[in-house]
Parts: C-alpha cells; sequence; structure tokens
C-alpha cells in the first residue's frame, strides 16, 4: 500500500474502488439488497425512458409551434406506454431475405448494452464524505456497480452496441438498411475514438478509472469541466451526440435517404427495443457526461433530515439539463453530410482532443516537478499549432490529388 | 474482488429477461397474417429493382483500421493517465514520442486521401438557369386555383 | 465461485471457437469469435486483470472484428461460403498440423508445470497486488517496458502503410477498359473454379482482375 501512495503523488488519493456493501462475504441478505438495487435501478431507467420520450415529443412541439402528445393521460404523459403496448400487438415480420438468427440477435445486442452502461453511474451519495449512503443498516454506494474500469466499461459497452446497429442492418437483406448500417458502424467508430481521447484527460485528474472516484475528485465545485480545461467536455458532447446517432449526427436514419436506416426491417416489438434503447442511450450518456464533467451527484446538501435526497436531486437536475440540451438541438440543428460528419470527427475532434491531452498533461508534470507552467503552455500550443499546419497541408494536399485525379477522369470522358 | 460484479451479472440477466418475455408477451399478443409482400424488402412500396450493392468502399476498411490505431493509442494513454503522477518527465517524454508516432502514421494517412469522403468541388450550374422560381412555380391566380399538379390541358378533369 | 465462473467462461469461449470453425456464414463466424472474446475477456476478470478485460473488449471485439466485419462486406463474400473448396493449396494440412501440435504444446506445459505455467495466480501477482491494476500497469508499461511501447507505435505506423497501399488507387488518367474481355474472362474463370481443384493454381487471376475494375470504378 506504501508503495502506491508514494507513487501516486500530486495528492491522488490511492482509493479503493469497491462498494462496501460487497466488500466483506455475500450472503443471501446482501444478494436480497443487490437484487432489489438493480431492479430500482431497471424500473428508474424505464420510467425516466418514458418521461424522456414524451419530454422529447413534447418540447419539440412546443419549439415547432404545435401541440404534440395530448391524449394519453395528463398533458399526453402516458403516450409513451400507450405506443409501447401498441407495439405489442403489431405484427412481428421477419424478411425473407434476412438472416434470421442474427435478425433476432441485433435487437438484444443494442438493448442489454444500453441497460448495462446505467449500472456504473453514481446517481447519489453525500460525496463529502466517502461517498455512501447507509439504508437498512447497511452502507452502500448508490449506484449499481464501482468496477474498478467503470469508464472501459461503459466505453466498451458503447463498442458492443455497435453489433446492434452494423448486424441489424446487415441481416436485413434489404438495401437501405444495409446502406444506414454501414454509415452508422463507421460513424459510431469514428467518434468513439474522440470519445475516448476526451475521456483520458479527466483520468489525468482524476487518477482512477471507477466512476466512484471520478466523482470523489470534484467535490466542492472542482469539477472536471473546468479542470480538464472546457475543451474535452465540448469533445465529448459532440462526439456523444454523434454516438448517440441524433440530430444533428442522426445519417444513420437520414429519412429522406435511407427510409428509416438500419432497423427499417424491423416491426413491432423488435422495433420498439431499438426505440428503447437509443433513448435509453441519451439518459446514459447524459449521465456519464454529468459523471466525468460536472461532479455527477455532488452539491450542496442543505437540511439534515433526509439529507440523502439533495445529491440525487442535483444528478437529475445536471442530467435534465443535458436532456433538454439534446432536444434542443434536434429541434435546431440541420442534418451534416456525411462527409462533413467524417471530417469533423476525424480531422477536428480526434487531433484537437490529443492535443489538448498532451497540453494538460505536459502542465500538469510541469507543475509536479516545479517548473513555471507559462512557458510550457507556450510550447504546448506551439506544437499543437505546428500539429495542425502539418494536418491542414496533408488534407490540402489529398484534395488537390483528388482534384487532378477528377481532371484526368473527366479528360477520358470528353 | 468478483463480487464487485455481482450487480452487473444481475442486471445483465434482468436486461436479458426484459426482452425475452416482451418476445413472449408480443408473441401471444401479435396477430400472425403472413403475406408474400409483407416479407419482401420494404422500399417505400416501390417493387425492388436492383441487387443491394454487394462490395463497399475501400474508405470503411481505411476508417476501421486507423480507429484500431487511435483505439490502441488510447488504450496505452490511460494507464499512462492514470499513473502520471509517479512516472514524472519519463513517462512525459515516452507518451510524446508514442503519441507523436501515431499522429505522423495519421498525417500519412490523410494526405493520401484516406479520409476524403466529400464532393471534390461544387457543382457549378448544374441546373440550367432557364429554371428559375417563375418558371417552375406554377402560383394561384395565374391559372384557376385547384388545378396545380394536373398536367396542362387536360380539360377532363374540370368540373362541368 | 471462481470455479462455476471459470467453466462458464470456459464454455462460452469454447463453443465460439467452435462455432468460428463450423459457421458457413462469414458474418456469423466473426460473431462467435465476438463470443470466444467476450469468454477470454471475463477469464481475465478472474485473474484480476480488469484494464486488460476492458481493452479486450474495446479493442478486440469493438475494432478488430468490425475491421473484419467490414472487409467482409467489402468484399462482399457476406453469404454462404462453400467449405469444399480450399482457397490456398495446402493451407488446411498446415492448419491441422499446427493446431495438433499447438494442442500438444499445451498438454505438456499443463502435465509437466508443476503451479501453473508462471506459478503466478493472479495476473497482477508480478505487479505486486490486486488493486489499482491500471495503475500498476501504468507504471509498469512506462518504465520497465517503455521501449516496447514505443515499439508498438513502430509496429501501428507499419500498419498504417500497409493499410495505405492496400488501398491505394492508380495514379493517372485512367484508361477506357475493354470491359467485355474482362467479364468474359472472369466469368469463365469462376465457373472452372467451381468445378475443378485445378483452378487454384490460375485462381490468382480473376482476382486480380477484379482488383482492377475496383480501381477503375
Amino acid at each position: 500500500m506504501s508503495a502506491v501512495t508514494t507513487l501516486a503523488g500530486m495528492g491522488d488519493r490511492a482509493v479503493l474502488a469497491a462498494d462496501p456493501l460487497l466488500r466483506g462475504d455475500i450472503d443471501l441478505g446482501i444478494v436480497g439488497i443487490v437484487v432489489l438495487k438493480v431492479v430500482v435501478a431497471f424500473a428508474l431507467l424505464l420510467v425516466s425512458v418514458m418521461l424522456m420520450i414524451w419530454f422529447e415529443r413534447k418540447l419539440v412541439a412546443d419549439m415547432h409551434n404545435r401541440i404534440g402528445p395530448a391524449v394519453a393521460g395528463p398533458f399526453g404523459i402516458l403516450q409513451t406506454l400507450a405506443d409501447g403496448i401498441k407495439l405489442f400487438f403489431k405484427e412481428d415480420l421477419i424478411p425473407d431475405r434476412s438472416d434470421r438468427a442474427v435478425f433476432k440477435l441485433a435487437p438484444y445486442l443494442s438493448l442489454v448494452p444500453a441497460f448495462l452502461v446505467f449500472a456504473i453511474v453514481p446517481i447519489g451519495g453525500d460525496f463529502s464524505g466517502d461517498g455512501t449512503v447507509t439504508w437498512f443498516g447497511e452502507r452502500t454506494y448508490l449506484q449499481v456497480a464501482d468496477p474498478p474500469v467503470g469508464v472501459l466499461f461503459f466505453l466498451a459497452l458503447s463498442s458492443i452496441a455497435v453489433y446492434g446497429v452494423m448486424l441489424a442492418g446487415w441481416s436485413s437483406g434489404s438495401k437501405y438498411p444495409l446502406l444506414g448500417s454501414v454509415r452508422a458502424s463507421a460513424q459510431m467508430i469514428s467518434y468513439e475514438a474522440a470519445l475516448g481521447l476526451a475521456i483520458a484527460t479527466v483520468f489525468l485528474t482524476s487518477g482512477s478509472l471507477s466512476t466512484h472516484d471520478i466523482v470523489a475528485t470534484q467535490v466542492e465545485g472542482n469539477w472536471n469541466v473546468l479542470a480538464t480545461g472546457v475543451v474535452p467536455f465540448l469533445v465529448f458532447l459532440v462526439a456523444g451526440t454523434a454516438e448517440l446517432n441524433r440530430p444533428p449526427f442522426d445519417l444513420v436514419e437520414a429519412e429522406q435517404e435511407l427510409v428509416g436506416g438500419f432497423h427499417t426491417e424491423y416491426s413491432s416489438l423488435r422495433f420498439a427495443l431499438f426505440f428503447l434503447a437509443e433513448f435509453m442511450n441519451v439518459i446514459t450518456m447524459s449521465a456519464i457526461a454529468v459523471t466525468l464533467f460536472l461532479g455527477g451527484p455532488s452539491g450542496p446538501i442543505l437540511t439534515d433530515t433526509l439529507g440523502w435526497v439533495w445529491p440525487i436531486l442535483w444528478f437529475s437536475v445536471k442530467v435534465f439539463a443535458f436532456l433538454f440540451g439534446f432536444v434542443w438541438l434536434r429541434a435546431t440543428l440541420p442534418r451534416f453530410r456525411y462527409d462533413q460528419l467524417m471530417d469533423l470527427g476525424w480531422k477536428v475532434l480526434i487531433p484537437l482532443s490529443l492535443g489538448w491531452f498532451l497540453l494538460i498533461a505536459a502542465m500538469r508534470v510541469a507543475d509536479a516537478e516545479g517548473w513555471p507552467v507559462a512557458p510550457v503552455v507556450v510550447v504546448g500550443l506551439a506544437g499543437m499549432t505546428l500539429g495542425a499546419v502539418l494536418l491542414s497541408g496533408a488534407v490540402a494536399k489529398a484534395r488537390a490529388e483528388r482534384l487532378a485525379d477528377l481532371d484526368a477522369t473527366e479528360g477520358v470522358d470528353a | 474482488m468478483l463480487g464487485q460484479y455481482l450487480p452487473v451479472v444481475v442486471l445483465l440477466i434482468l436486461a436479458f429477461l426484459f426482452a425475452a418475455l416482451s418476445f413472449v408477451a408480443s408473441r401471444l399478443l401479435a396477430p400472425r397474417r403472413p403475406h408474400d409482400r409483407k416479407a419482401a424488402p420494404y422500399e417505400c412500396g416501390i417493387i425492388p429493382g436492383r441487387e443491394t450493392p454487394e462490395r463497399f468502399p475501400v474508405r470503411f476498411f481505411l476508417v476501421a483500421m486507423i480507429f484500431i490505431v487511435f483505439d490502441i493509442e488510447i488504450v496505452f494513454l490511460y494507464p499512462w493517465a492514470v499513473a502520471h503522477g509517479g512516472l514524472g518527465l519519463f513517462g512525459l517524454v515516452a507518451v510524446l514520442l508514442f503519441s507523436l508516432a501515431v499522429f505522423e502514421s495519421f498525417v500519412y494517412l490523410i494526405g493520401n486521401g484516406a479520409l476524403e469522403w466529400g464532393p471534390v468541388r461544387r457543382v457549378r450550374h448544374a441546373v440550367s438557369p432557364a429554371r428559375t422560381s417563375t418558371s417552375t412555380i406554377r402560383r394561384a391566380g395565374v391559372r384557376e386555383v385547384g388545378l396545380e399538379g394536373r398536367t396542362i390541358g387536360d380539360e377532363s378533369g374540370r368540373a362541368a | 465461485m471462481d470455479a462455476a465462473v471459470f467453466i462458464v467462461s470456459a464454455v462460452v469461449v469454447l463453443t465460439g471457437a467452435a462455432g468460428v470453425l463450423v459457421a458457413r456464414n462469414p458474418v456469423h463466424a466473426a460473431l462467435f469469435l465476438v463470443q470466444t472474446l467476450f469468454g477470454v475477456a471475463v477469464l481475465f476478470v478472474l485473474q484480476d486483470a480488469t484494464f486488460l478485460a476492458a481493452v479486450q473488449v474495446i479493442v478486440y471485439a469493438g475494432a478488430v472484428v468490425i475491421l473484419f466485419l467490414f472487409v467482409i462486406m467489402l468484399l462482399g463474400v457476406d453469404r454462404a461460403e462453400d467449405l469444399g473448396i480450399e482457397p490456398i493449396a495446402g493451407q488446411r494440412s498446415v492448419a491441422a498440423i499446427v493446431g495438433a501440435s499447438m494442442l500438444g504444446l499445451l498438454l505438456t506445459v499443463l502435465l509437466v508445470g508443476v503451479d501453473g505455467p508462471t506459478g503466478a495466480r493472479g495476473a497482477n501477482a508480478a505487479l505486486g497486488g490486486a488493486e489499482d491494476n491500471t495503475r500498476r500497469l501504468g507504471e509498469a508499461l512506462f518504465t520497465d517496458h517503455v521501449f516496447a511501447v514505443e515499439l508498438t507505435a513502430l509496429l501501428l505506423t507499419v500498419a498504417v502503410v500497409g493499410a495505405v497501399v492496400l488501398a491505394r488507387r492508380v495514379r493517372g488518367p485512367l484508361q477506357p477498359m475493354p470491359v467485355v474481355t474482362v467479364a468474359s474472362a472472369t466469368g469463365s474463370d469462376d465457373a472452372s473454379a467451381t468445378g475443378s481443384d485445378e483452378a487454384t493454381a490460375t485462381g490468382d487471376d480473376p482476382a486480380a482482375e477484379a482488383d482492377d475494375e475496383g480501381e477503375a470504378g
């Protein structure tokens, strides 16, 4: 243990990433608590998806000057439930030319990762202490699980989610779903790289991959969004939106070009599961963004009685702000063109976040070595500028060659 | 240590059960009226006229390739980011060298046009200059209202 | 508990591996490969190598197999294959010999080695404990093994150069292709390829011609 603490340095705490509930032997009572926690999280996620879909439709309707869902329940709040029930009663079609096994597998590959990601999000707990709550005499985290590589768990699941989209399109045996899914998988892996690089900067400040520890290092308003210099946060937002295939990056299901994208051939419940997974991902992505950059559930605890309610409230407010932002983007921005999308991801976001990571890292190392920080920043920015010049040179060269090729081809035609 | 993963396993099982039970419910509730037309590829009612493309552009392969490169870079960055406090200047130089090598191959890839997707130049005058809004849009008042979309000179549609 | 997890993931790994061999459709084979990679990731978790487990899924399942799938779709070979044809002559017999010797090697190690192959019960044991896997890995990678890390970067560069060379396009003006002759040539070769084993010798030609066609289009 001493080796870890000396090596850690920089005031990073060597924290044990482990839920106290599960640290010792596991008896039946603890299994019961775990099952209870999981069921509550599951129900919470489903209900919030239901509300999110309603909220999105209502808000977009308001922004479009329409009424939106208004019939089922007060303010149409039960509209999603009604839609869901309706889909149970719809005929389940499997196209003739589909690859039946893979066609049936694909919805699971979309839905299950969407559920699992939520497990690592801390939704409450008093982080001015050790981030636990004590309920029924057991101390536990208010998150379903806290694996030591929490954020990597999220990245691993989002790379599995790519399979759901890719295989759904491929197995349909129809051309538009196939085009949609190839587009989608290329888009998702492109932005996954940007996402991963943006997250790397967070690990510099947190010194741990566990979501609990990441929140624990952001107490008292010391949020990562400022500690990492805002840029990774912005990159994360853009890349996250693209990863979710949300507007303005929803080329995957561009109705005007692709009928409905990868799930065109899906009907009934199979479609419902894709739909559910999509909105669930919106919520979990917002929750992950809050956890990584906005201090998760940390915030002032204003009353002593029922003090555990406040962190949950702060968390919900922060997540809600993101959800509102996603809907706002959808109502405001037109869709990107595919080449613009790829250019933004590869030629802007990825180099930018890599350069920014190295800059912040150099600043932290300089700080630890006791050097003045200003020259390091100047050198770092100069390096980034040099990189940008090189990159734009390469882009210009590639473009010029394509133009030359095109002229040559036109010469043949004429 | 394995106990920490118990909730994940429980959630996994629950998610699978949820999906599977939904399918059972759907099977019981949904009607079953198979028809050839329903099982054909859906193309908005148009009968599919040509086959699905068999091959895809090589660009997608290059995107996946360069994604692997960056993924590996990221995978090396994470342990370093977590441990950078104890590694000091030595670690920083190692990471800078590593990133330089990756960045340089990235620039090489882009320089060779691997990530060139878009139209090379704007197509000008693709539409004949004769086509303007006045030539293509018929306005109410110029002709009788209610004839939009009908062939000009088709008298049969006109009410007697 | 450990034994149960091991048995379940071993079954997942082995059925996946068998599936890769048996599946007739390349896409199915790739999916079975993902299943195997998953099982291996669980085995890594069992050994307290949590970082490696996550990387296994992120890099192998998330990037490498996606690349495979792109290549499968790229070449348009995503329909069931006839397993009767051996594309590279002698490949199968060599594969059988190599596989058998690997099995023999593994069995020897298992039977002769007293305390397992490395003697280490956990993947982290050599680094000094189970906690904080990622930090220990980072410290080991960027001190003792820093040379290997930099070599990896070089390896990646080589891979990128290889990819660019593979995907290169012909420079200069495109020649109008004698489409009819090419089409008839590939057609006849294809017919003979399905017909007899002798076609494996000439099998390179239609591939090359198809390549030219692809580059022109």
